[in-house]
């Protein structure tokens, strides 16, 4: 594992030098604003060669935009070694040495795959780990396997990074997929209530009727002359609680955890 | 036999006044309390086929009136006149309503009506082609009932309790009795072939407060009819009547249940009392798109009932206000929630 931090430990370093060499050129360049840095940063690290140079800066391009609006790093990080390790314990000692370099808000939402291993590993850090939690992340990681599986890599990401935002728009706790979201249902739910409305409307044009039960009663004699509730039998059935770990689906396991640098996230884990 | 009420002072037709509830003469102002006078008429049996024509006791000319009319005016000299063969004997009402709502009243009270309906068309709101407006007294029978009902029935209670990893549900059944006994009094059941039921039946209730005994000067300036289905022909009408009632009071009496499944609902409906009366009832005839449209005005609390014209251009713009206000309700709870607008 420690091999996994100082093989981090080179690649950022490589990372760091092209980006020192590139930084340099943009301050000798005139006009450059505060989001140089930002802009930059590099957010697609492919290790595993899934995709082009054209893709890769295309994604580069979508992270950073959706990025600036939730000051969120949008991190897609591929490996294919079988010497990588366990793809979560890799996600933790990527996350700690980027974020170790990358210092600035700590709000993070990584898409890892390990192409050797075929798991696919979804977490999120800082004010993210609260708004993208395990749930949520196990919603879209669900969403995106098909993609994967079919070796679909960008447009994979892309729906990974909007359906995140997304999601980080809703309250936390609400199901982002909630059919109270759906335009179908609110379109349904509302023309059911002007139908119902309307439908009374339309029975009552004509008067209601205003007698009820308790109109002709002669209160003084009417009663229950004898009443009797008799205890006769008792049935039991008994079922198991249905288990609230949604991970336990589509091979996936695991949820959040706390990296050796002591940043805890939420995740979701599974194969594709 | 014809019945004319003639003022002692002055020699004029009087009339019920519905304000004062007295027979009045609107000439000299003339007011008779109508307790006072006598029921020679109403006791006095005629025989059936004693007058087949009336002829005004005021002018003299025929008085044509329909087989049921128990009460009209004279077409010539409008007298308010009460055809008393037709109100004795078997045919004598045990009670009365009188009218509290004058026709002005009346009127006005179903102008307001006709501006309050939401989905009526613009045209009828105006309420400026009223045909007629007639004043009748209906024939009703009152039933005074005794029902008694013996159900059983069975009744669960379910609860539902965690322990460890299952969940228990557990259904306890109940053998449930009642026996109950009840009383109902004065339900009232139309009694005119002319009169719609469904009509007559939403113009309920009436105040029984002012209930009055019998006597022809009520229905003088009125137009009345008699009954043309007896108390025992009428008996089913108010059997199914009261059987909902019946019904909602039974599953009163269950109650704590989760679920109550009725194994057999025995009722025994039998009549103890039933008699004749007549009940106001303002008759709106509405000329609108050349269809006539009847409503009916209860006569002593101004309810009004019939079916309106519908103006399908209402419908459709309540329809869509409700429904686009709440699809907007919708959309501003899902963007509270954080789910965007699209």
């Amino acid at each position: 594992m420690v091999k996994n931090r100082l093989f981090f430990k080179q690649q950022l370093f490589l990372t760091k030098t092209a980006m020192a060499f590139m930084l340099v050129l943009f301050v000798f360049l005139p006009l450059t604003g505060a989001f140089a840095a930002s802009e930059s940063r590099q957010l697609i690290f492919d290790n595993a060669g899934l995709l082009t140079e054209q893709q890769q800066a295309d994604l580069q391009a979508l992270a950073v935009e959706y990025g600036e609006k939730r000051e969120t790093d949008y991190i897609f990080l591929t490996v294919d070694d079988p010497e990588a390790g366990d793809v979560t314990r890799y996600m933790e000692d990527f996350y700690d040495a980027y974020a170790d370099e990358n210092t600035g808000y700590e709000n993070a939402v990584l898409l890892v795959l390990d192409m050797y291993e075929r798991d696919v590993q979804l977490a999120s850090f800082g004010e993210a780990k609260t708004s993208l939690e395990d749930d949520r992340l196990t919603m879209i990681r669900e969403q995106i396997t098909p993609d994967l599986s079919s070796g679909n890599y960008e447009e994979a990401f892309r729906h990974f990074v909007k359906t995140a935002d997304k999601y980080m728009g809703i309250r936390p706790g609400i199901n982002p997929e909630s059919v109270i979201f759906k335009l179908w249902f609110q379109l349904a739910v509302s023309a059911g209530i002007g139908g119902i409305v309307v439908g009374i409307m339309l029975y009552n044009s004509g008067g209601k009727v205003t007698v009820n039960s308790n109109t002709y009663m002669d209160p003084s004699n009417s009663n229950v002359v004898q009443r009797r509730d008799r205890f006769i039998r008792e049935t039991v059935t008994k079922r198991k609680k249905p288990s609230n770990n949604n991970n336990s689906r589509g091979g996936g396991f695991g949820g959040g955890g706390v990296t050796r640098g002591g940043r805890s996230y939420s995740g979701s884990r599974g194969k594709f | 036999m014809i019945i004319h009420y003639k003022c002692p002072n002055c020699g004029d037709d009087m009339a019920f006044d519905s304000e004062s509830g007295k027979l009045s003469c609107h000439s000299c102002g003339r007011k008779d309390t109508i307790e006072e006078f006598d029921d020679e008429f109403i006791t006095t049996t005629f025989s059936q086929d004693e007058a087949k024509e009336y002829q005004c006791e005021n002018c003299g000319a025929a008085v044509i009136t329909d087989a049921d009319t128990t009460a009209t005016s004279c077409s010539f000299c409008g007298a308010g006149v009460v055809l008393a063969d037709r109100l004795s004997g078997d045919l004598a009402p045990a009670m009365v309503i009188p009218f509290t709502i004058s026709k002005e009243e009346a009127m006005a009270a179903f102008t307001k009506w006709c501006k309050k309906g939401r989905l009526t068309p613009k045209g009828f709101m105006t309420a400026d082609r009223v045909k007629g407006i007639t004043g009748i007294y209906v024939p009703f029978w009152m039933y005074d009932l005794n029902s008694k009902a013996d159900v059983h029935a069975v009744g669960t209670k379910v609860r539902t309790y965690t322990r460890g990893d299952y969940i228990y549900t557990e259904t306890k059944y109940y053998d449930v009795y009642r026996n109950i006994d009840l009383n109902y009094v004065k339900v009232p059941v139309d009694a005119s072939e002319k009169m719609n039921d469904e009509l007559m039946d939403k113009l309920e209730p009436y105040n029984y407060g002012s209930l009055k005994d019998f006597k022809t000067p009520y229905l003088a300036g009125y137009l009345a009819e008699k009954y043309n289905y007896t108390d025992n022909d009428l008996f089913p009408r108010v059997k199914a009547k009261v059987q909902k009632f019946i019904d909602s009071y039974i599953s009163s009496t269950i109650t704590g249940y989760s679920s109550v499944q009725y194994k057999n609902k025995h009722v025994d409906t039998r009549k103890r009392k039933s008699f004749y009366v007549l009940l106001p009832v303002w008759m709106v005839y509405y000329d609108y798109n050349k269809q006539e449209h009847t409503f009916a005005m209860n006569g002593q609390t101004g309810k009004v009932v019939g079916k309106p014209p519908i103006s399908s251009g209402k419908v459709a713009a309540w329809f869509s206000a409700i429904t686009g206000g709440t699809f907007v309700t919708l959309k501003v709870i899902s963007l509270m929630l954080g789910g965007g607008l699209w």
